[in-house]
């Protein structure tokens, strides 16, 4: 068990008060699974890194607005959906995200050009997931990686929960087409 | 088609109230062909998990730069309040620009007497001296007179007992000329002259 001497809410009210180092340290609790949440649907190391400094500037610059310092979980994701998606609008004139060619992914998550994940596995499920689009990739990634809940995820992607299942249900069949018949030679 | 009661997606993630858990949990018992869907879905989450989370490659740090802090007034306001010395000069000016705005605002010509005229508060404090004057005049009058009737009474009590002393020594002399001891008062009387 992990014990918290300064619980998120109490560094969010310091740091509306102004405290950088209360923030700093809520940042460091929050970056490294914003961080993934960003790498996953951008599928892109420095996209996603810079993605990540965007969201905490922006986060904290609106820190007051978020009215339930409990909710600070589920309003930093949509943030961070924010930013993701306004990168790939940005984008869409030479990089289509809903019309990534699969073949171009098959490498898994590159930097660069180049594959950072040699294992067997590792490449089968980044292509599978290369071959979602933007959307489903994230409604897998706020669930299986995030374990959010549906309302949660409905709350960062700001629609109705039945269109995250809908998301969510529709990537998991492609998912599992691709990846039930490999898991058992690479998960065992 | 699943022919559980409730979608097995939504078993599997957890997505179920406590009963709808544990009936889908009854139905799977004695459904092969759930089993196997299920299975699939477990194989296929832990293939997902099998790509790790990666440490993030540059940590994000936050330094104490100008454009994070707060606003300039919201600093000066958080010093102000923060700084008892500034409090009390605060307060010392705001007193000072009431009684400034108070001594311009009042109206001139009423400061006398709460609006009674120069003259009327003249005859009023002349009226009030000689009402004062009387009343010690009549005052050291009725002193006076009671210290002459002291004086008096003491002078006649001193007139009393010195007759009373001559009439006691004139009723000595005439005893003793009664009792015939005159030449032994006589010779006293001649010895003392």
């Amino acid at each position: 068990m992990i014990f918290r001497a300064v619980e998120d809410t109490d560094l969010i009210r310091q740091a509306c008060r102004g405290s950088v180092e209360s923030y700093n340290l809520l940042v460091s609790r929050w970056e490294k699974r914003v961080y993934n949440y960003l790498l996953r649907v951008t599928r892109n190391r420095e996209d996603a890194l810079d993605l990540a400094q965007d969201v905490f500037l922006k986060a904290y610059q609106n820190l007051r607005k978020l009215d339930d310092p409990g909710r600070f979980g589920p309003w930093l994701y949509r943030i961070a959906h924010n930013e993701a998606f306004s990168l790939f609008r940005k984008r869409k004139p030479e990089v289509d995200a809903d019309s990534v060619d699969p073949g171009a992914t098959d490498t898994g998550i590159t930097v660069g050009g180049s594959s950072v994940f040699p294992i067997e596995l590792s490449l089968a499920v980044s292509s599978a997931l290369g071959r979602l689009s933007p959307d489903q990739r994230e409604a897998v990634t706020l669930k299986i990686y995030q374990g959010f809940k549906f309302e949660e995820m409905a709350e960062i992607l700001a629609c109705p929960v039945s269109t995250v299942k809908s998301r969510l249900y529709t990537a998991l069949e492609l998912l599992k087409r691709e990846l039930a018949p490999l898991s058992p030679r690479g998960a065992s | 088609m699943s022919c559980s009661p409730f979608d097995l997606r939504d078993y599997y993630l957890k997505e179920l109230t406590d009963p709808q858990q544990r009936q889908v949990e009854f139905h799977v018992r004695d459904c092969p062909a759930c089993r196997e869907e299920l299975d699939r879905l477990r194989l296929t989450e832990a293939a997902l998990l099998s790509l790790r989370e990666e440490e993030i490659p540059q940590r994000i740090a936050f330094v104490s730069d100008p454009v994070f802090e707060p606003s300039r007034a919201a600093r000066w306001w958080g010093a102000f309040w923060g700084s008892p010395a500034r409090l009390g000069f605060a307060g010392a000016s705001l007193v000072s620009a009431a009684l400034l705005f108070s001594a311009l605002t009042r109206p001139a010509g009423t400061s006398t007497g709460g609006g009674l005229p120069a003259a009327e508060v003249d005859r009023r404090i002349q009226a009030a001296v000689a009402a004062s004057e009387v009343r010690q005049t009549a005052r050291t009058t009725q002193l006076v007179h009671e210290l002459v009737e002291r004086v008096n009474t003491e002078q006649y009590a001193r007139q009393v007992a010195e007759n009373d002393a001559r009439i006691a020594r004139q009723d000595a002399y005439k005893a003793e000329i009664a009792s015939g001891d005159y030449m032994t008062l006589a010779s006293n009387q001649g010895g003392s002259r």
